[in-house]
């Protein structure tokens, strides 16, 4: 046979390969206020599955809160809101990716982006995603349980410093000695490390944390201690609410907060469901883990960070500086390679976006 | 890609696409085996990244990039048994095992096969197993520990490893103390059909066999990846099967490696036996290679091209779409993306594996020759400090004698029954050690205070032996093997050399079998033995790197040594073999009957000065402070120029006598500060001319004076003949004698003053 495909003249060599990131909470601040409708009002469709949705919830549509004449914290941060309006956005922007010029090798996001990632990955249909988005996002309505601090663990030129590292981990101990404190780590995101506990325990771990940058450490305002055993409830009453029968297996590879891989044809459903609703809602989420399992193994020509915002792309470049990644080996590289040809693209920056769709 | 690399990634295409796979008179499904239909798909997913990574290392190796091509091709049913195990059951593996270590790595969160396998082939120096040093498989997360082995020589400690883990639970360490191996782990362990023809093979399965005869529980699966060829040598028809089936004390079960399924099931059997019931399994599984041997491997010159393409279409890779298409899991089109899929993603990760470091320099090379010393939090665990009371009982059959002078045997007895009760997980194991006490009494009732399974008597195998020490060592335990005669340790030098010495700098200091081997030998036993219990030669350890050698000539520095030997086990994790002089275990006096001037008082561990700097404690001794000459000497050696320095005082030369202590590494800058202090340097060496360390110290000593204007100080070497030691007194001709150092000493120190 002389028609045969080989493995420097595949039909997808001229495509570019990239890993899609998806945005967890606090993504969707003052300056993204009315981004479903400057850039997905095209997609009608998208909107209205997740609007029915809520309305069908009594709960305010992600297209008035985009649309409101002000971004109010205490409406557009609730887990209630948030979860869904940035899904919305994330997921219109997923669309919008230009599918001839990029092939979405896999999908990972963070902490709350997982689900996104299970929605943009097919793992989830629209109806599915929403449902189990929403009702994540809306565990917290009857008050939110315990909640996180983010913390630095890089020095000025983004390099992880051990010292800190280990520091943190005798911090931790000893917060967990006092009574009443528990804190755990939550997500190891990037250059940072995000706390999640009680009230008491936070309070006994930021008393040992050094202040750093003026601003650490930050309590995150509105956010219940995920990825921590605090959250065990949420846990079984997810299970009990959410069916397994949500959950196909993905179109597209699943990188997760272990930096295990979902394989379309491979996925237990079962397992999938697990993860989602079990292991990775009380266990440190480890997205650090998941860039450095998505460029190790995938080795994409980008990554493409889906909107709103563009904060998770500090993370990223930290995540790929600690790995050395495309020679990376500091902040100034980062910048470098940004300018010249850009490794990370976040769609929501308008210049990096639209090299993306 | 050569034409044949090219062929064979194309007919995995063709054959699926064309559906003309190859049949199998096997008929299991999925479901009566235990695997969901999702569970197949991701073995065959393995089974296909295995397989391209394969392909794309000979794609690297005609670009350069590539240093190591032999591969797993035709063994991907390994997947299907690696996934019967759990990531905790250690598995030493041979090198056709990549989809053994790929699916192993889907059992353990984070782990990146792809890149991690791809940096080996390339030698970057961020391989996270060896550090660029070797292509091994090997990971500490997946608990592999890294072999270079072709030779099938990490059965033996694959087999000392299963040993360990009922010896654990029968110790009641705790989890900490056996920090390795769960106590319901069992240990897997492959190799080939023609490394089974190896004696480390057979060793370890008879060892194996052995202890499973008389109901030791063995937790143990060895699988023989029988590809019937070993490079260009066919196997015979049946051999494997008509050797091993009906095995005393091993249980037999064949699969069809080329089947997922079949494998899988008979796996799951093995692993009943061997996890619920401790019984070791020869699991003898099927399979063919494909693409040669390794790349460089052009196998049309010894191989019939009918059987090589009958060979390639019975492809493992085919089997298993097969079974895919025959239980409608996946479709044809389905099958063919995975494969393309995987391809291009191998193919874009080794891109950015190219541009990856390698190691740049002999000393980042070196760095884990030594593994890393231990945190003290860790290598404070031990010892424990035994109690006055607790020593009393311990010593309660001594308690007339422990005041008085002993000779050496009875001292390094007195410091192992301390050593042994301080350290708990200290195992013995030899000849003859338990109830006999060891042929020289050395271990004497050591079987009875702590039992016979910290003081094992071992079967007649040296390569057993030291792999029963190197298995129980990658699980915690701090063995001392004894080496019944210095003679006996040839036939086994690799479990050292090979083994045991490379496991640091192949596993870039993350494994490590930390030992201290104890081995009596040397010359001089009055009249008795001959060559094989007399043996001089210890030139075999002398270039390995990072090994450690003491050699004590005295009960008082044996003590020491001892003490400091376990100590540089436990803290630093290194590797020592002791060597005890066979001919002074007895001995009380120097110069005349009755002197009692070879024996010495036992300095309790709490009387020891513990030094906290253990390097600072490998130096040599030094006896008196002459200046007309410095002997240089060890063991016998340092015996016989102690009767030498009375003689040569009482005739007005004034001597001062080194003993090297550690042979390896040499107190070099301690030997070369004595001897340039005085006006000659003679050098007594017990073992032969050639090869013996009288070779090193010469060179040692002219290349530190090389650089001074002074004349040469006058150097002369007393040697054992290049010959092997008779029987009797005639061994006596070939051996360096008292007179002799006397003799040569007077002649050198009046040549000198003339």
């Amino acid at each position: 046979m002389t028609t045969l495909d080989s493995a420097n003249n595949n039909s997808n060599q001229t495509k570019k390969r990239a890993v899609v990131i998806c945005p967890g909470r606090g993504t969707y601040n003052k300056e993204e206020l009315g981004y479903l409708q400057r850039l997905h009002s095209d997609k009608p469709e998208l909107i209205e599955v997740i609007d029915n949705y809520r309305n069908q919830q009594g709960q305010v549509t992600i297209s008035e809160l985009d649309q409101m004449q002000q971004y109010s914290m205490r409406l557009h941060t609730a887990g209630e809101n948030a979860s869904a309006l940035i899904y919305g956005c994330a997921m219109g922007d997923f669309q919008a990716i230009n599918k001839d010029e990029y092939d979405i090798v896999a999908v990972t996001g963070n902490s709350m982006g997982w689900y996104i990632a299970l929605a943009v990955a097919g793992a989830l249909n629209p109806e599915a995603s929403i449902e189990l988005i929403n009702t994540m996002g809306s565990m917290m309505t009857d008050g939110v349980v315990g909640g996180q601090m983010i913390y630095p663990i890089t020095d000025e030129n983004w390099c992880i410093d051990h010292q800190v590292v280990a520091n943190i981990k005798q911090w931790l101990i000893e917060a967990n000695s006092k009574q009443g404190c528990e804190v755990h780590i939550s997500i190891n995101l990037g250059g940072y490390t995000v706390f999640g506990g009680n009230k008491a325990g936070l309070k006994a771990l930021e008393a040992l944390l050094p202040v750093a940058q003026d601003r650490y450490p930050m309590n995150l305002f509105n956010h219940a201690a995920f990825h921590t055993p605090l959250l065990n409830e949420t846990s079984n009453k997810a299970k009990s609410l959410l069916s397994p029968d949500l959950f196909n297996k993905p179109a597209i590879p699943l990188i997760d907060g272990l930096g295990q891989i979902w394989q379309p044809h491979s996925t237990n459903i079962k397992a999938l469901y697990d993860y989602t609703l079990g292991t990775q809602v009380v266990a440190p989420y480890n997205f650090s883990k998941a860039i450095e399992v998505a460029v190790k193994e995938y080795a994409p020509d980008k990554l493409i960070i889906l909107g709103p915002g563009s904060t998770l792309g500090g993370a990223v470049a930290q995540s790929l500086i600690s790995q050395q990644w495309l020679a990376m080996a500091n902040k100034s590289d980062f910048i470098a390679l940004q300018k010249k040809d850009p490794f990370i693209l976040a769609m929501g920056l308008p210049e990096q976006r639209t090299l993306t769709v | 890609m050569s034409d044949r690399n090219q062929l064979v990634r194309d007919n995995f295409i063709n054959a699926v696409n064309a559906n003309i796979l190859p049949t199998s008179t096997i008929t299991l499904t999925p479901t009566e085996v235990g695997l969901s239909d999702t569970d197949v798909i991701d073995l065959f997913e393995t089974q296909v990244i295995s397989r391209h990574l394969d392909l794309q290392s000979r794609i690297m190796q005609k670009k350069g990039q590539s240093f190591y091509t032999i591969g797993s091709s035709g063994h991907e049913g390994n997947a299907a048994y690696a996934k019967a195990f759990r990531p905790t059951d250690m598995a030493f593996l041979h090198y056709r095992s990549g989809a053994f270590m790929i699916q192993r790595s889907k059992q353990v969160p984070g782990q990146t096969p792809i890149y991690d396998m791809l940096l080996s082939f390339a030698a970057s120096k961020d391989d996270p197993t060896s550090g660029g040093r070797h292509k091994v498989l090997g990971s500490k997360a997946l608990n592999i520990p890294p072999q270079t082995s072709t030779i099938a020589s990490h059965l033996p400690k694959a087999m000392g490893a299963a040993f360990s883990v009922p010896l654990a639970k029968r110790l009641a360490l705790s989890d900490e103390q056996s920090k390795n191996m769960p106590q319901d782990s069992l240990v897997v362990c492959n190799f080939g059909d023609a490394s089974s023809n190896h004696s480390t093979t057979q060793g370890a399965l008879n060892a194996t066999a052995w202890a499973a005869y008389q109901s030791i529980p063995m937790p143990i699966v060895y699988v023989c990846e029988d590809n019937g060829i070993g490079i260009s040598t066919s196997t015979p028809d049946g051999w494997i099967a008509a050797n091993y089936k009906d095995r005393a004390g091993l249980t037999y079960l064949y699969c069809d490696g080329l089947n997922l399924l079949d494998t899988y099931q008979k796996a799951k059997q093995a692993e009943k036996l061997a996890r619920e019931q401790g019984k070791p399994v020869f699991l003898h599984m099927r399979t063919v290679r494909i693409l040669g041997h390794a790349g460089s491997d052009a196998e049309f010159v010894y191989r019939d091209m009918k059987d090589i393409e009958a060979t390639e279409f019975n492809d493992p890779l085919l089997h298993s779409a097969r079974i895919l298409l025959e239980n409608n899991i996946l479709t044809q089109a389905e099958i063919v993306k995975i494969y393309q899929d995987v391809e291009l993603r191998i193919a874009q990760v080794a891109e950015q594996v190219a541009t990856k470091a390698k190691l740049e320099s002999a000393e980042a090379v070196m760095a884990s020759i030594k593994p890393p010393v231990l945190p003290v939090e860790v290598s404070g665990r031990y010892p424990k400090i035994v109690n006055e009371e607790d020593r009393k009982a311990l010593f309660s059959h001594e308690k007339h004698n422990l005041k008085k002078k002993q000779h050496c045997a009875k001292l390094i007895n007195w410091a192992l029954m301390d050593l042994m009760a301080e350290n708990e997980n200290i195992v013995m194991c030899g000849e003859d050690i338990a109830k006999k006490g060891g042929v020289y009494n050395v271990t004497t009732k050591l079987s009875q205070r702590f039992g016979q399974n910290r003081v094992i008597n071992t079967l007649l195998d040296e390569q057993s032996i030291l792999g029963l020490a190197i298995g129980m060592a990658h699980n915690g335990f701090l063995p001392i093997p004894e080496i019944q005669f210095l003679a006996y340790v040839h036939n086994a030098e690799d479990q050292i050399r090979g083994e045991a010495a490379t496991l640091p700098f192949f596993s870039n200091g993350q494994f490590s079998n930390a030992m201290v081997i104890r081995i009596a030998g040397l010359a001089y036993q009055k009249g008795f033995g001959g060559h094989f219990h007399n043996d001089n030669s210890f030139a075999v350890f002398r270039d390995i790197p990072g090994l450690i050698m003491a050699c004590p000539s005295n009960g008082a520095d044996a003590v020491a040594m001892m003490r400091t030997s376990v100590k540089l086990a436990r803290e630093q994790q290194r590797l020592v073999v002791f060597l005890e002089p066979i001919a002074l275990y007895m001995t009380k006096d120097l110069h005349d009957e009755g002197d009692g001037l070879w024996t010495s008082n036992y300095v309790t561990p709490a009387e020891a000065i513990v030094e906290e700097n253990v390097s600072s404690e490998m130096k040599i001794g030094t006896f008196g402070d002459g200046k007309d000459l410095c002997i240089i000497t060890y063991g016998n050696g340092y015996y016989l120029s102690r009767q030498a320095e009375k003689i040569l005082s009482e005739q007005g030369i004034k001597c001062r006598v080194v003993d090297l202590r550690w042979l390896a590494p040499l107190d070099e800058k301690g030997i070369v500060e004595q001897a340039l202090q005085c006006k000659n340097i003679l050098i007594v060496d017990e073992c032969r001319q050639t090869g013996s360390i009288s070779e090193a110290l010469v060179t040692l000593l002219a290349e530190a004076q090389a650089d001074s204007n002074e004349k040469m100080i006058n150097t002369k070497r007393i040697t054992a003949k290049d010959s092997f030691i008779p029987l009797g007194a005639a061994a006596y001709h070939v051996l360096p004698s008292t007179q002799e150092i006397v003799d040569t000493a007077t002649a050198l120190v009046n040549k000198e003053s003339k």
